[in-house]
């Protein structure tokens, strides 16, 4: 199973909601689950795999990356997307506040998304399938004016 | 996809979402790159968006530049003083700043083997449009107790503005003496305060008096912030704070310009939201207005003040672009003076959702108001937030209205409600006037709103027995204005006796017999 590793950043206020940290490199499976589903977080030490690596928070070193699919059945798969970072960031990476993240499925209005410096309306929003070495930026503008 | 129907049903029922963009996903300025933004179903590629951000700031702020506007089709630009730069820290107003600076002070004329300005100090091509440029922040952590202040945050934000003058401002300097003093050189150091009833509100009445409190100009702030019936209020008042704080700074140092961050999202908030709170009469002044306005007090130092909103066609998202691929620093707003309680919150919220799905309704909402005309003559100002007072405000609430109270206990109660250890001379209340009828209907219902809800922010252990009022809020003149006609007919109103009034229509009535 290969992984996409992929740099996220955030902006204009947002990464206050992510421990105040601006840039995060993600490490994802190349397929994940249809319905986005997170597997829940486990703490560093145990044994139990992880979904997938991100140097936020820690995880073990030179872990092998679990296949998502493992143990999911029949569960649809897609290639990764944006949709399903919005939700991985959601449960592993957001600290407080999710309802000023997300908004259902999409992010919160008022979030504006770049995909390689790249509005993502231009992308195919949600459904854009994330490439190995994309570059993903979340900025709030909804720090006033 | 889209869920515009039956979430449960079939997947082929759903329909496909539409795209943003009306066109390809090549620029539609150059035709050549591919893009990078949708601005209003429009997709612009980077190089293209940011001269079209600098035009559209440029073509909202230039024709308001020149004191008059003379015969000439480009004239040259020069303002009458400097230039005042309102700095929330939010990306409206950072962006400004940048904006600003970078098209009329950044640049460095040629200049001779010497060192000196080619052509002469005094060549055109030399002459900056303003004299000086002032960055004004306006300080709001004393409004809670636990907030942190951000002064030296916002300074430290402005390092990269060489040549720009920082003036810090507090919240509360509009309860402070020595600072009106400063502003007015008018020694007058009264402070009028609200008599409050027992609930802590302020009474139907609006009952002015004479302040006998010491109270620290924060302390002030706070009874004051405290006495509000509802976050509508609070955050009203906070954002009328700010605003006249900034005019009179502005008057004080000699600008002919206050320029304001708003962007078209903030602005169409503003709009929908003045509307809400009953500030109707006043929304031409939410695009731009001239202080100090016709009947203002006490205000004698420097000429009049223009204030314009330069990114009013410049829209949320183009100018959290903007910022981000410039490199913009923006340390972000306190959470104070953003709009998100009451009914400012929720209008934000419904803008921002809005732009998301119908990005043009945004500037639809802008240039619908634009057409507004007020209905009435204006007769003075609001004593309170100096905007436009409507005429006929009084007679027009009487009418809509109910004074009656079914229960005499409660009218009995209420009528016994003012604090009956008031340190307030009776001579004195007499001589001031009710600061009901000097008001304009948003500051009314500013003050005297009810809610079942009471303030979450405001500390509730300070209460006092009155409300501090800003120091400008002064009776003025105690003649009434005349209401004047368009073609210069006065409108004089006097009561009648029952007798003048029997004798003006005797000609028609029934003989009693």
């Amino acid at each position: 199973m290969s992984t996409i590793t992929v740099k996220v950043e955030f902006g204009g206020g947002l990464e206050l909601l992510f421990g105040n940290k601006r840039v995060h490199s993600i490490s994802l499976p190349s397929f994940v689950p249809a319905d986005n589903t997170i597997a829940p977080s486990s703490p560093p030490n145990s044994e139990t795999p992880l979904l997938a690596e991100s140097d936020d928070p820690p995880l073990p070193a030179n872990g092998p990356i679990p296949d998502p699919m493992k143990g999911l059945g029949e569960m649809k798969a897609k290639p990764l997307d944006v949709q399903y970072l919005m939700h991985y960031l959601r449960s592993r990476l957001l600290t407080e506040r999710p309802e000023l993240f997300m908004d259902g499925d999409t992010v919160r209005p008022g979030v504006l998304v770049l995909i390689n410096d790249t509005d993502w309306e231009l992308e195919g929003e949600g459904t854009y399938e994330i490439s190995d070495g994309d570059e993903i930026v979340f900025i709030s503008t909804l720090h006033g004016g | 996809m889209a869920s515009c129907g039956n979430p449960i049903a079939d997947d082929s029922a759903l329909m496909l979402s539409r795209p943003r963009f009306d066109k390809g996903k090549h620029c539609v300025k150059c035709k050549l790159n591919l893009g990078n933004i949708v601005i209003r179903h429009a997709v612009y590629c980077r190089d293209c968006f940011t001269p079209l951000v600098i035009v559209k700031f440029r073509r909202a702020l230039e024709p308001h530049v020149n004191a008059n506007a003379g015969t000439s089709k480009r004239p040259k630009l020069k303002a009458s003083g400097s230039l005042v730069l309102g700095f929330s820290g939010g990306l409206g107003s950072a962006v400004l700043l940048d904006l600003v600076y970078k098209s009329y002070f950044a640049g460095r004329p040629p200049t001779d083997e010497n060192g000196d300005p080619r052509g002469g100090i005094n060549h055109p091509r030399n002459v900056s449009v303003w004299t000086s440029c002032a960055v004004c922040y306006v300080e709001v952590s004393s409004a809670i107790p636990e907030a942190h202040e951000r002064t030296e945050e916002m300074r430290s934000a402005l390092a990269s503005y060489p040549n720009l003058k920082f003036i810090p401002l507090r919240l509360e300097d509009a309860f402070d003496e020595s600072w009106w003093c400063r502003m007015t050189g008018n020694p007058d150091m009264s402070q009028l305060t609200l008599e409050l009833g027992k609930d802590g509100l302020p009474t139907e009445g609006l009952n002015l008096a004479h302040s006998s409190n010491t109270l620290s100009p924060k302390d002030a702030l706070r009874a004051f912030l405290t006495a509000l019936p509802t976050p509508t209020a609070v955050s009203r008042a906070i954002q009328v704070l700010i605003r006249l704080l900034m005019f009179f700074t502005a008057q004080f140092h000699g600008a002919s310009h206050l320029v304001l961050g708003s962007s078209l999202t903030t602005l169409a908030v503003s709009l929908v939201s003045c509307v809400a709170q009953g500030g109707g009469h006043a929304i031409r002044e939410e695009f731009q207005e001239e202080w100090p306005p016709g009947l203002s007090p006490g205000v004698e130092r420097g000429g009049s003040v223009r204030v314009v909103r330069p990114l009013r066609d410049v829209t949320m998202k183009e100018c959290a672009a903007f910022a981000w691929w410039n490199g913009i620093r923006v340390p972000g707003r306190p959470r104070l003076t953003r709009v998100i309680t009451g009914i400012p919150g929720l209008t934000k919220d419904f803008v921002v959702r809005l732009e998301k799905d119908y990005p043009s309704t945004v500037s639809t909402i802008a240039r619908t108001c634009a057409k507004l005309e007020p209905k009435g003559t204006s007769v003075g100002e609001c004593w309170f937030c100096y905007s436009h007072l409507q005429g006929g405000l009084a007679d027009w609430k009487a009418r809509i209205s109910i004074r009656s109270h079914p229960n005499l206990k409660v009218v009995e109660r209420l009528a016994s409600s003012s604090p009956a250890d008031s340190s307030v001379h009776p001579d004195q209340t007499s001589r001031l006037p009710p600061l009901d009828t000097h008001l304009c209907y948003s500051c009314i219902t500013m003050f005297t709103s009810r809610s079942s809800r009471k303030s979450s922010f405001a500390p509730p252990l300070i209460h006092h027995q009155d409300m501090p009022l800003p120091r400008w809020v002064k009776p003025q003149d105690a003649e009434e204005a005349i209401p004047v006609s368009k073609n210069g007919e006065l409108w004089v109103r006097s009561r009648q006796s029952e007798k003048e009034c029997r004798e003006s229509i005797a000609d028609f009535l029934l003989p009693d017999n």
